[in-house]
């Protein structure tokens, strides 16, 4: 009975899956793990489960979220651990707590920013990088097109920039962290932040990776849910309260 | 991080997806542990090749053997071709990322004449030569199967050797024939499998333009060559684990196979040629194979296939069952082809107690008249009892399949089809009453194409401009906002026709379009007709011969020495009965 979220990994050659290839792949390991999933009402029921905000395509996570009903008593690690034995290879749940009886159905609506981690090839100078971190973060604005919508528009990114910083003392370990909005309000990908830095994918960047999502961080006094942490701590805690 | 040469490539497509491994159910082998290695292809994209139960078969009987490993391909799309010929890089298999040419066996399904460019142009991504005049004993032996062995011609330059009928046996001899460490001695012994087709072992002497003239042996190989067969369909193997793709596929779920075969005799169809006559499954094979089949991929939906399912014989016990045991999970039951009756809407009916489904119901021609030329026994009183069921059943919206350009059509023929839609969509209105507005009938015309082995391989297909007269026909006739008109283009049915009665001189007229960059011609954005008209013209050939003309029928034709089942006298009886109107 009950609520569950968990946390999962997505990487290797499922990187290139889309958002709804990866529901349509969850929805048949949870019908392979023979979970008691609670169903929508109606002509065509489907499991009630509620996802996270898509993760790009070709980035790989660790910090990907799910929603599941279930209609019969579980225990959340066993829940996970049954999941984990139908998951191909590529998707890995991390963690699973269940919510309390009284929380409403969690679809994730507070998560506004996701982090990521961007791995560089090591063909670029530290001081050359920070130069061009510096004067993106220094731009008022940052119109860019957007193709693939219809119709075409532009999107200022500048806003939608919460944090970038270059890691790494030397060449070799250089990497970019950046924290970009997420969600229904419309949100940055980070290869794009890439492009708006006048590199290139594929000479410049080893990999994507998103490691956390979470709340904005707001002013103090202020009620909001996730005051700036973590969006998956606030919830552990909460799940300790469980019976 | 290392990445390597072909996934470097994956950022570059659209759906990388359709080139990567790990799809629940598929299956890694040991290399070295295998002592026959096949790659098995698909001819078309991912999602489409995904999709056909043979090649899931094959896959499950090879990989189920200890000796035997079975890896598959589908034609990369042309985005992944560009990238791959920019690269230098040779098309791989999605298990394990092998390069093709180091299989022993490329096996080709054959599954229609559109794909034929794209089997050449996968050979070509291989690094196989695509003639297999070509090839030496380094390179793979290259076999092809399925619907389209039943005229291996138009690819016998192409294969080493096709499989004409069921490759549930046969292939395990085929892999034994293909251990054999020469090229040569591979050949003469897969001559010698029933039902296997040596290319290279015949002699063609065309007798006149058109697939006209004789197929004959040399070195010893058999003078004909009949159909591969499996007798009992219940005991045949069936992949339980079937292989679930992260892509949405064409049928994204399980296909259980109830039935295989057709025996109507509807005269335009080479279902029965193809497939042979009907076999079932048991009922407690079925609803087992269900239940574990549903069990081992997490599919949604259990679709039966067979060529009118409803025609099994346990079909009521087969459909309530498999509802009361899956329909408690929230698994559906599809059933893709019905007869038109009160019988099939009733079955259909029970399963929706589970998911909709939609109904298709296919008249094929719009008077009596021309339905018992082509026979199709179905009456219009069946048809209007079915349309009834269905619509007091609750549903709204129906599929008409018609097709147009069968032999002695006329343009009264043709306005009947019109006809006969509006009076559906008036008895519709009636019967829906105030739901009237939802009325929706979906109405196909197919081209006809004359098929090898039917009593209508002798009849001409219509010329293009006849085609085009007869769809606008019916366009004018069927201005009505309940009716949605859907068609082929002439021009695709045409070089279907060409290549399906096609000979060995149209294979070399294949060889050249695929030169000329034809690719995916089933797909309206890449198909050029004039690339196809070069390619026949500059073979010295007329399409519009294989396509358009009427051929003898006292002559040998380019496909004899391939036996189906019903011997030429049979068919010529049905040819000639069907031209006075009479039914089987």
């Amino acid at each position: 009975m009950g609520q569950f979220i968990l946390r999962y990994r997505k990487h290797e050659e499922l990187r290139w899956i889309s958002h709804l290839d990866l529901k349509r792949t969850l929805e048949r390991a949870m019908r392979r793990a023979r979970l008691p999933l609670a169903l929508t009402q109606g002509h065509n029921p489907r499991p009630k489960l509620s996802f996270g905000p898509p993760l790009p395509l070709g980035a790989t996570s660790d910090a990907e979220l799910i929603t599941i009903h279930l209609s019969e008593a579980l225990e959340a690690g066993q829940l996970k651990d049954r999941l984990n034995q139908q998951l191909p290879p590529g998707l890995q749940m991390l963690e699973a707590w269940s919510l309390p009886v009284y929380r409403k159905k969690e679809t994730f609506g507070d998560i506004e920013l996701a982090e990521y981690v961007v791995s560089l090839r090591g063909n670029l100078e530290p001081e050359d990088l920070q130069r061009r971190v510096d004067q993106l973060l220094a731009s008022s604005e940052l119109v860019v097109q957007r193709g693939g919508e219809r119709p075409e528009r532009t999107v200022d990114l500048r806003p939608l920039i919460h944090r970038l910083e270059v890691r790494g003392e030397d060449k070799s370990s250089l990497e970019l962290l950046m924290s970009l909005r997420t969600g229904s309000h419309g949100g940055a990908r980070p290869q794009e932040v890439v492009a708006l830095l006048g590199l290139d994918s594929e000479t410049h960047v080893s990999r994507y990776h998103r490691r956390a999502l979470s709340a904005l961080p707001r002013p103090a006094g202020k009620p909001g849910l996730g005051q700036g942490r973590k969006w998956r701590r606030q919830t552990r805690k909460e799940s300790e309260t469980r019976p | 991080m290392q990445i390597s040469e072909f996934e470097a490539l994956l950022p570059r497509v659209t759906k990388p997806a359709r080139y990567i491994d790990g799809e629940w159910n598929a299956v890694h082998k040991d290399w070295g542990a295998a002592r026959v290695r096949f790659a098995l292809v698909y001819p078309d994209v991912y999602e489409v090749g995904m999709s056909h139960l043979g090649l899931h078969i094959l896959y499950h009987i090879l990989n189920s053997h200890p000796d035997y490993l079975a890896e598959r391909a589908y034609a990369p799309w042309t985005d992944m071709e560009a990238e791959l010929r920019k690269a230098g890089l040779p098309l791989v298999s999605l298990e394990s990322r092998t390069p093709l040419r180091r299989f022993h066996v490329i096996g080709i399904t054959l599954p229609y004449e559109l794909t034929y460019a794209n089997a050449l142009n996968i050979l070509d991504l291989a690094g196989v030569p695509p003639r297999a005049a070509d090839r030496s004993d380094d390179h793979p032996l290259v076999i092809g199967g399925g619907p389209g062995a039943v005229n291996p011609e138009p690819m016998a330059p192409f294969f080493d050797a096709i499989l004409v009928g069921e490759g549930e046996e046969a292939v395990l001899e085929i892999a034994e024939a293909a251990a054999l460490p020469s090229r040569q001695a591979a050949l003469a012994r897969l001559a010698q499998i029933p039902g296997v087709y040596v290319p290279s072992l015949y002699r063609y002497s065309p007798g006149g333009p058109g697939p006209v003239g004789e197929v004959t042996p040399v070195d010893g190989a058999p003078a004909s060559v009949a159909r591969r067969y499996v007798d009992d369909l219940d005991s045949a193997p069936f992949p339980i684990k079937q292989l679930v793709p992260f892509l949405d596929t064409v049928h994204s779920r399980v296909t259980l196979e109830i039935m295989r075969g057709c025996t109507r005799g509807c005269r335009f169809c080479q279902a029965g040629a193809v497939y042979g006559s009907r076999r079932e499954r048991k009922l407690e094979t079925l609803l087992r194979q269900a239940e574990e089949a549903v069990a081992a991929t997490g599919y949604d939906e259990v679709s039966l296939l067979a060529f009118t399912s409803v025609d099994h014989s346990h079909i009521e016990e087969l459909v309530s069952g498999l509802v009361e045991r899956l329909g408690k999970q929230g698994v559906g039951v599809a059933l893709p082809s019905l007869r038109a009756d009160a019988f099939s809407v009733a079955i259909a009916d029970h399963i929706q107690q589970v998911r909709k489904t939609g109904l298709t119901f296919a008249p094929e021609a719009g008077t009596a008249r021309l339905r018992s030329v082509i026979n199709k026994q179905m009456t219009e009183d069946d048809l209007f009892a079915a349309a009834d069921a269905a619509f007091s059943s609750g549903w709204t919206r129906l599929k008409l399949y018609f097709m147009i350009g069968l032999p002695t059509e006329t343009d009264e023929d043709v306005e009947a089809i019109g006809d006969l839609v509006h009076r559906m969509v008036a008895f519709g209105r009636g019967a829906l009453g105030a739901r009237r507005g939802r009325l929706h009938l979906a109405v196909s015309a197919a081209a006809f194409v004359p098929k090898p082995h039917t009593p209508f391989q002798w009849m001409g297909q219509d010329e293009m401009e006849t085609l085009a007269h007869k769809q606008r026909l019916l366009q004018g006739a069927l201005r009505e906002r309940a009716v949605k008109l859907s068609w082929t283009d002439p021009a695709v049915s045409a070089l279907e026709a060409a290549i399906s009665r096609g000979d060995r001189r149209v294979g070399e007229a294949i060889g050249r379009a695929w030169q000329l960059g034809a690719r995916f011609d089933s797909w309206g954005e890449h198909f050029q007709f004039a690339r196809w008209q070069q390619a026949f013209r500059e073979m010295g050939l007329d399409l519009r011969d294989y396509a358009n003309q009427a051929l003898p029928l006292d002559a040998p034709l380019a496909w004899d020495h391939i036996g189906c089942g019903m011997d030429k006298g049979a068919l010529r009886r049905q040819a000639d009965r069907a031209l006075k109107g009479e039914e089987a």
